[in-house]
């Protein structure tokens, strides 16, 4: 490859393995996301300002963002009436993915516990009894499949539960401080307004439904009240749909403990059979790893040729069977194509949620069987076998056979493993982080009133082809721990930095002199790997148990977000209910916002007031952290700490 | 003599000047009748070149090179508004005009407009009929923020001027801020995606 394309490859990834993979994609010359998206420009700004409205069939209409032209949709929509709209719905999708995802594993639960599925069973009871404790559901004295039925049975209302309570996973859940204010801002808008706008979540579907409802044609077209349901709707993902999700998991499949994997595309073997599991239930992937491991197999695998089956791990399904099985991480979601493109994919199979379509002409190059399992994710060109739970172990199994008849097919002279892999230590959920603290927050508290560590920064989320491949993630992660501020996050975030060694415990060097001492004596590194993208419920999680520790709300704590390769609507669902909860959040790329003054104004400045977190963007990963840094020294400065 | 001029700033890619062209130069007139229809002629295109997007089509120059390099008599000037027009019957797809053409605005392909099947030059004929019935061409009409203006040069070139001034010698306001706000992060990401600091 000559010198400039080199260069032009490079500028679309920071992770060297992606960019070897790019250049196997060019001599081949199949397209990836980089070039559909070179193919899209110029993209729709009207789009990307919010302010084309499709909602009923007059328009669709757009404003005119210099002033001269329409300044009103047909029906009279203005440019924040159209934002707000927009921004709802995304709102409204983001966090129905995760809650769907949630309402899965609660029907399995009670499933399992009514002795109705026997392909699952309770692995971790002590969850169970700690999950019930929190919902005060009774447990002296009970089995574990009656508690579980009424854990399961209160997840569950979560979802369809008609009044206007509270939902209980987030009454119990939510720090007492915040829970409060929450209320007592309902109370206070409708004095000051006199019109009703809500803030804590009745019921998860309700609350998606709610903007599917206002954002009809001719129903709400006020920003704040919009923004306010936005706002709510998110709530019941964060501390309902997501946390129900996370939890039940734990208590399914088991909370993951910490431990060491290896992560990038170096995982995948030569000589083995490989399994890619990709999307996000882990349900399913939890079973093929299952599998996988059977003698049974092992001996098919060998039948076949190959040394083993290998399971391993993509996007958040990975994340899951990365922290509960220990499997290698392929990589984050723009590593998708690129995998299959080692030419050493025998199967690649997917559940839900951020699997490009592209995938399937891809795999047909090659002898890859691209599988969708999922009711909800079908891809025209995949191999679909369908999932259900009430039969997991025997489609699991399936599945895995399936991977092993392709392996002879496999072509080896064109297999190109790039030799790639980071040891990552990971699967610190809450338990494992009060574990090492010896039980409680207190010393963790002890050092950031002290000012070892400066604060707290919560990154998520995605890949997004607009910014270089994990340029965002790295910068922003070594700029923080430079400055004292612990790391923690999810999602593809959470890949991108144990692919770039950030989740290794020599990474300590690059962490400032306080964090880098805390490190070294808990034996932590200074970046921690929480779980997938649902498992943002377990940062909320830690932050309200010490916001609940302290007896004060979260906007108190010296803690930041920042979602700064952001993709999806679900997103979207994470980056408001961490503002909802108090927690200021950065973004990059920009949100589709700019085209209404009032909503940025809103989502940018009067949140503050009025929420204690609020939205900033910013594209350079170093002036984020100086930002994020600003934030975290005020608050401590507010605390007199 | 009137031309259609590009406020580029303002435009915003939404590339309703294409499909407003496509439905305009179809025989059906009809933007179902165009969709797949591979002889469908869009005469002009909204490029990007990085942040910035800019729909471009012929600019029917005067003295125009093309018309001067056709060697069958293909282009011809249209006496009543001066635009720049292909007789696809006389073109012979010999590609002079489009070599030549400083704005790379001539395509080739099999028109509706070809006969025998022929791929023959097609490029924007500055919609001369809706011209004469006293319309703009369908792409500045289509054009929903402004960046496409059809005017006079002396009268377009003054009120252009006239409003940058106001922005230096008054410090009026250009853009809403906000949109300067957009442009900028804009440039920003490009420019981080080209490897360089924004």
């Amino acid at each position: 490859m000559d010198e400039g394309r080199c260069r032009e490859l490079k500028t679309r990834s920071a992770d060297p393995a992606a960019v070897e993979m790019l250049g196997v994609a060019d001599r081949e010359g199949f397209a990836t996301i980089w070039d559909r998206y070179e193919k899209q420009q110029p993209q729709c700004s009207y789009g990307q300002l919010g302010t084309c409205c499709r909602i009923c069939s007059m328009g669709p209409c757009r404003i005119d963002p210099f002033g001269e032209g329409p300044d009103r949709g047909v029906c009279g929509a203005t440019a924040d009436t159209m934002v707000a709209r927009n921004l709802a719905r995304m709102a409204a999708v983001g966090s129905s993915s995760h809650s769907d995802h949630g309402r899965k594993v609660a029907l399995l639960l009670k499933a399992v516990a009514s002795g109705r599925n026997r392909d699952y069973r309770i692995t971790d009871e002590d969850k169970l009894r700690a999950v019930a404790g929190r919902l005060a559901i009774p447990t002296e004295g009970r089995t574990a499949d009656e508690i579980a039925v009424d854990v399961a049975d209160a997840a569950i209302g979560c979802f369809g539960k008609q009044d206007e309570e509270p939902l209980v996973f987030a009454e119990k859940y939510m720090p007492k401080k915040r829970f409060e204010l929450l209320k007592g801002l309902e109370e206070k808008l409708f004095e000051a307004t006199g019109a009703k706008m809500g803030f804590l979540p009745r019921g998860i579907d309700r609350e998606a439904v709610d903007i599917l409802h206002r954002t009809h044609f001719g129903c709400d077209h006020d920003p704040l009240s919009l923004v306010a349901q936005s706002v709510r709707c998110s709530l019941s993902d964060g501390w309902g749909g997501s946390l129900i999700a996370t939890e039940i998991q734990d208590i399914l499949l088991g909370t993951p403990k910490i431990r060491e994997v290896k992560a990038n595309l170096g995982v995948l073997e030569e000589e083995s059979v490989n399994v890619v599991v990709h999307g996000h239930e882990p349900v399913l992937s939890a079973k093929v790893v299952e599998m996988a491991r059977l003698p049974e197999m092992q001996r098919a695998a060998e039948a076949a040729g190959a040394r083993r089956v290998n399971v391993v791990g993509m996007c958040c399904t990975g994340n899951e069977v990365l922290l509960r099985q220990g499997v290698g991480m392929a990589g984050n979601e723009a590593h998708s194509e690129l995998a299959v493109m080692t030419g050493a994919v025998d199967a690649m199979v997917v559940d839900v949620q951020c699997i490009y379509p592209a995938l399937a002409d891809l795999c047909s190059c090659y002898h890859t069987r691209f599988i969708t399992t999922s009711e909800q994710a079908k891809i025209p060109g995949a191999l679909h076998i369908q999932f259900d739970e009430h039969n997991a172990d025997a489609i699991a199994m399936r599945i895995v056979r399936t991977a092993i008849e392709a392996f002879p097919n496999r072509n080896k002279a064109r297999v190109f493993i790039p030799r790639h892999t980071a040891t990552a230590m990971v699967g610190f959920t809450v338990e494992e982080i009060l574990k090492a603290l010896g039980g409680t927050p207190q010393p963790l508290i002890d050092l950031i009133v002290n000012g070892t560590i400066k604060g707290v920064a919560g990154i998520v989320g995605c890949n997004n082809v607009k910014v270089q491949q994990d340029r965002f993630h790295r910068g922003l992660t070594e700029e923080l721990i430079r400055r004292d501020i612990l790391v923690i996050g999810t999602g593809c975030w959470a890949v991108a930095a144990a692919k770039a060694g950030l989740m290794d415990q020599s990474a300590r060097e690059k962490a400032g002199p306080g964090l880098q001492a805390v490190c070294g004596q808990l034996g932590i590194p200074p970046v921690l790997h929480m779980g997938s993208c649902v498992d943002c419920s377990r940062m909320l999680n830690l932050a309200g148990g010490i916001a609940d520790h302290l007896g004060v709300d979260i906007s108190a704590l010296p803690l930041v977000g920042s979602a700064p390769e952001w993709t999806t609507e679900k997103a979207v669902a994470i980056g408001t209910y961490f503002v909802g909860s108090g927690i200021p959040v950065h973004l990059w790329p920009l949100p589709p916002i700019l085209g209404g003054p009032e909503v940025t104004k809103i989502l940018t400045q009067d949140a503050r007031d009025v929420l204690g977190g609020w939205f900033f963007v910013e594209e350079d990963p170093a002036a984020t952290a100086d930002q994020m840094e600003k934030i975290i020294m005020e608050r401590r400065a507010a605390l007199g700490i | 003599m009137k031309r259609i001029f590009v406020d580029y700033k303002k435009c915003l890619a939404c590339k309703a000047c294409e499909t407003a062209c496509a439905v305009r130069h179809h025989p059906s007139g009809s933007l179902v009748g165009a969709l797949g229809d591979r002889r469908t002629e869009i005469d002009v295109r909204v490029l990007g070149i990085e942040h910035e997007s800019f729909p471009l089509a012929c600019r029917h120059c005067d003295p125009a090179d093309c018309l001067s390099a056709c060697p069958s008599g293909a282009l011809a000037r249209d006496p009543e508004t001066g635009a720049v027009v292909v007789n696809p019957d006389l073109c012979k797809a010999c590609a002079m005009c489009a070599s030549v053409c400083t704005f790379d605005a001539i395509s080739f392909k099999e028109t509706h407009r070809a006969r025998h099947g022929r791929e023959v030059a097609h490029k924007c004929d500055l919609c001369t009929e809706r011209l004469k019935q006293g319309e703009r061409p369908a792409c500045v009409a289509a054009c929903p923020s402004g960046a496409l203006v059809f005017g006079e040069l002396e009268q377009n070139r003054t009120q252009r001027a006239a409003r940058s001034l106001r922005t230096y010698l008054l410090g009026e306001e250009g853009l809403p801020p906000l949109l300067e706000a957009y442009r900028e992060l804009r440039r920003k990401e490009f420019a981080a995606r080209r490897g360089e600091k924004g």
